[in-house]
């Protein structure tokens, strides 16, 4: 079949296209010479990792049209199989994201200097190459020790590119933070996955998936858990979540733009290759625990957003708190489907796969469009931000969209996942299994608080850091910012509002992945109903919406008064004015600040919170005059606080006792030989 | 026919709605001993204010422009599939409760937005206390809907409103009764009323609605007014039609669209007297008081939600 033949080649051309990107990028420039071609090289490493990464997101779209490619592989001369590498079903999602987003990374990355890219760039770029080669390595490998090398490249490279930005103190202490947990997790996952490679024999991913289904469930379900341990890392789930706060934001934007929108949904895909049982069912009371950790997950993360005044860092809270939806989604499905209730595990499924990447494209955008901004406007922070709305109108577009989007708007790319995530929550609650009656009310209340909490600080975000005046010198001269990134950035935003409009395509898209994790009992065509414009959950009468349909119905509720309102006031035109500050004159401290906007949620929450508050009053002589006022306030992370330092501190606890048995004492010693022999003979015997 | 019924009762939550301000402020007059505003004044109100210039800040963006009308348009959507007269709507295939829930969310977030546009103090003021109140508030209602869908097998308006309708005495149930108090205390605190807020204040620090719209003036400020005025509409037909359904049309035909239309006049003067009467009566609470009263409300959700699943 020719069309299978150009799709493979896709495949190929994107997996050698990022190599090469690397590669070319990490090429010294002979700049003596001062050669055109020289000065090519940078241009030619973005271009070919641009056109690359369109040939990875066509393949991923390809396959959910309904193209089966035949994977590559390669004999490494390993016992288990050959490499391989393909794009089946459940990953042609993912590998569409990861495609869009590292094509649009890689188009927003600064151009380099006339003179040639320094070192840094250099680096920085064939290590941003390398890091999405890795990612399309792990959404596409097909054997397990290749996944998990690729899982491991992913790691060791974001990490790289994490404290690559700034020499600061604190991308180290993240990098820091964030490799512990990763190899901790990556340690789990890789030992779940040797051991069940071990029982089948094969690193096949079929071969694993067979193995898993024979064994009984006392020796699958511990290596589900270890699996779903590990993976849960990647994901960001409460407690381990802690790196992804630090880590994601000290990257450039194009990579907290990858981290973000693509690295977070790897831990999803694996959860769902390999927990899942891969097209098998999942173990009981794993879709339970996953729906109750999304739920806390999700309202962590929004609640961190609220009070975080750095910008790329509440973005990170966000992550958070998606990552959380998703895990909450993705549970019901899961116990659902074990439950027997295919169609409705069909409907969460759905709301989970669809959030991904409705998620990834929203939050891919509104990195790059912070990043781009911050960058300009010269600071993170953003009480020293403001007024970049009106200076930078174009990137300011793009930063709304995402902002709208990510606060759950309806018509953008974050709503009908949401809203599918309800409805499998009542409908669960009324036909689930048991448990789930308890679980679902708390899901769906902390649902909608995760969702208000979530609006409120991307209302933070764009109000404070883009609108009013600007806070400070350096946000009033932003720098322009090229228009090359600007166009970018807006085509990346078309795409988050055409996946929300033509929700119900996507869905429609996303038939193959379903059918492949619920088998031939779920029938897709049933998500969709009046002629294909409605989104239904099966039965129909349920309850439907329509994106299009709304569109449609506020264009004509946009233009009637709009137009009314030319009509009869034509005289009464819109003058602008200063602000109005009480007949003083207005000055950018007087607007409310980023802390000060969400000061009552932090009152209310503040049992939570623990928020730390010192106001010091610096006096010469009496107390009563002061000179200054010095306020600092800080909210410690609350799983750094519950779950880390009593974890640190019983480490070093244990630690303390083992010291006791080095009491230095050579007698001891000989003595601890001695039992140790004798042991191993009573042992060996 | 579908089409032309959908016309009339959007129409109708439109044109009524500042009617039902008039009424509000009417009978507080007369409790108060006051003569008071005609009925008819926000009519002219909202007249006056069309026909007068707008005054946008210097340090507003193209965002402040478009607020009020994407405001008016996203509460209009909404009102587009709300049973008004009859529980069977052309447009249910559009929209559910989660959708309007999510669309007056939208334009609060949109309204938020353009409130921290002039750079000015008092409109940060309104943008905070909105996010903070709104957003304990949709856990309470997320709850309440939750309830009605349980007990309709549907999120959709109008299928719960028929369910409710024909179950003999449904309406009776704890449930029922408790998810009504608890949405009573949500739309209370959703149309800014008093304990929550003060429709009518001009005090800075106490306000919180009126805050939001202070940048505002002239058509825009008129556009925003009476969005508000069809969100509280929209809010208390939701009420009258999702637990009270009684006299509502279950098909179309003039005699049952009259009596659902005498019903709905009925109850919206109903809740009239009972918004004019608890305004006239209570105070305004502290704003750090209002917690408690959305816990409330939150409370009596899950109380609705428990006996739901305990009496059946």
């Amino acid at each position: 079949m020719p069309l299978a033949v150009i799709d493979g080649a896709l495949l190929a051309a994107a997996v050698w296209g990022l190599g090469l990107a690397a590669l070319l990028a990490a090429l010294p420039s002979p700049r003596a010479r001062g050669g055109s071609l020289a000065a090519l090289l940078p241009s030619a490493a973005r271009g070919t990792a641009i056109v690359a990464s369109l040939a990875l997101a066509a393949v991923g779209a390809l396959r959910l049209a309904g193209l089966e490619t035949p994977p590559l592989t390669w004999d490494a001369g390993l016992p288990g199989g050959r490499f391989a590498l393909g794009v089946d079903a459940l990953a042609a999602p993912f590998v569409l994201l990861l495609g869009v987003v590292a094509a649009i990374s890689f188009a927003a990355r600064p151009a380099a200097a006339p003179g040639g890219a320094s070192r840094g760039e250099r680096a920085g770029m064939a290590l941003h190459a390398a890091f999405a080669l890795a990612l399309a390595a792990v959404f596409t490998a097909r054997h397990a020790l290749l996944f998990l090398l690729a899982w491991e490249g992913m790691t060791l490279l974001s990490a790289a590119l994490v404290a690559s930005d700034t020499r600061s103190a604190r991308a180290r202490s993240a990098c820091f933070v964030y490799l512990a947990i990763s190899h901790v997790g990556a340690a789990l996952l890789g030992f779940g996955l040797l051991s069940l490679a071990a029982r089948a024999g094969s690193f096949d991913f079929a071969d694993l998936a067979a193995a898993l289904a024979r064994l009984p469930a006392a020796e699958a379900s511990p290596l589900v858990w270890l699996i779903s341990a590990g993976l849960v890392v990647k994901l960001g789930l409460v407690p381990v979540h802690v790196w992804l706060p630090l880590a994601h934001p000290e990257a450039p934007g194009p990579i907290s733009a990858l981290l973000s929108g693509a690295m977070v949904k790897a831990g999803l895909y694996g959860l769902l290759r390999f927990a899942w049982q891969m097209p098998g069912l999942p173990i009981a009371g794993w879709g339970m625990t996953l729906v109750a950790l999304g739920t806390i997950t999700a309202l962590i993360g929004a609640l961190y957003a609220v009070v975080e005044p750095d910008a790329k860092r509440l973005l990170a809270h966000s992550t958070v708190k998606h990552a959380g939806l998703l895990a909450l989604a993705l549970g019901l499905a899961g116990a659902l489907a074990r439950n027997g209730q295919t169609a409705l595990a069909g409907v969460a499924l759905a709301a989970c796969l669809y959030h991904a990447v409705g998620h990834g494209l929203s939050k891919a955008l509104a990195f790059l469009s912070v990043a781009e901004a911050t960058h300009a406007g010269g600071s993170r922070d953003l009480e020293r931000l403001g007024g970049l709305a009106r200076r930078l109108p174009r990137l300011s577009a793009g930063a709304l969209v995402a902002v709208l989007s990510l606060s759950g708007l309806p018509l953008l790319s974050c709503f009908a996942g949401e809203w599918l995530m309800f409805q499998a929550l009542i409908r669960g609650y009324s036909e689930g299994p048991p448990p789930l009656r308890l679980l679902a009310p708390f899901a769906g209340a902390g649902l909608a608080l995760a969702t208000a909490l979530a609006a409120a600080a991307m209302v933070k975000l764009y109000g404070i850091g883009f609108l009013g005046r600007p806070r400070t010198p350096a946000a009033a001269a932003a720098r322009p910012v090229a228009p090359g990134i600007e166009n970018a950035l807006l085509l990346l935003g078309g795409l988050v509002a055409a996946w929300g409009l033509l929700a119900t395509w996507a869905m429609t898209a996303l038939g193959a992945p379903l059918g492949a994790m619920l088998g031939p009992a779920f029938d897709p065509t049933a998500l969709v109903t009046a002629g294909g414009l409605a989104l239904a959950p099966p039965p129909a009468t349920s309850a439907s919406i329509s994106p299009l349909a709304i569109a449609l119905l506020l264009a004509v509720f946009l233009a009637v008064p709009f137009a009314w309102a030319r009509a009869s006031g034509g005289r009464a035109e819109v003058r602008r004015a200063p602000s109005w500050a009480c007949g003083i004159r207005l000055d950018p401290r007087m607007q409310y600040s980023a802390l000060g906007l969400t000061k009552p949620l932090r009152l209310i929450f503040g049992r939570l919170l623990q928020v730390e508050r010192e106001v010091e009053v610096l006096s010469q002589g009496s107390p009563y005059f002061g000179r200054a006022l010095r306020f600092r306030s800080g909210i410690p992370p609350l799983a750094e606080r519950m779950f880390y330092q009593p974890l640190v501190q019983a480490v070093l606890w244990a630690s303390d006792q083992a010291r006791r048995l080095q009491a230095g004492n050579l007698h001891l010693y000989l003595g601890y030989l001695l039992a140790t022999l004798v042991a191993l003979l009573v042992w060996a015997r | 026919m579908t089409a032309l019924l959908v016309l009339l009762q959007t129409a109708l939550l439109v044109a009524l709605a500042p009617l039902f301000n008039g009424v509000v402020g009417a009978l507080k007059a007369r409790l108060q001993m006051r003569r008071g505003a005609p009925v008819w004044q926000r009519y002219a109100d909202l007249a006056r204010l069309m026909g007068k210039e707008s005054v946008i800040s210097e340090d507003a963006s193209w965002l402040a422009r478009a607020v009020p009308y994407l405001t008016l348009a996203a509460i209009l959507v909404a009102a587009s599939w709300t049973p008004v007269l009859l529980a069977r709507s052309g447009m249910s295939f559009a929209g559910d409760l989660v959708m309007t829930v999510a669309l007056l969310a939208a334009a609060r977030v949109l309204q938020a937005l353009a409130a921290l546009e002039a750079g000015t103090t008092f409109g940060g003021m309104g943008a905070s206390r909105h996010l903070a109140l709104s957003g304990l508030a949709e856990p309470a209602l997320m709850l309440a809907v939750f309830t009605l869908a349980i007990g309709a097998h549907s999120t959709d308006l109008s299928t719960i409103s028929r369910a409710v309708a024909t179950a003999p005495l449904g309406w009776l149930s704890p449930s029922h009764l408790l998810a009504l108090a608890a949405i009573w205390l949500v739309v209370v605190s959703e149309t800014g009323r008093v304990p929550v807020d003060n429709p009518v204040t001009h005090l800075e620090l106490t306000m919180i609605h009126e805050a939001l719209v202070l940048e505002y003036s002239g058509r825009h400020l008129a556009l925003l007014e009476w969005a508000g005025a069809v969100r509280q509409m929209v809010l208390l037909t939701l009420v009258a039609s999702l637990f009270l359904p009684w006299g509502i049309a279950l098909e179309p035909g003039s005699v049952a669209l009259w009596r659902g239309l005498a019903a709905w006049l009925g109850k919206l003067l109903a809740f009239a007297v009972v918004i004019a009467v608890s305004e006239s009566v209570t105070a305004k609470m502290r704003l750090f008081r209002v917690p408690e009263f959305l816990g409330m409300a939150f409370l009596l959700s899950l109380l609705a939600l428990a006996s739901a699943s305990l009496l059946r």
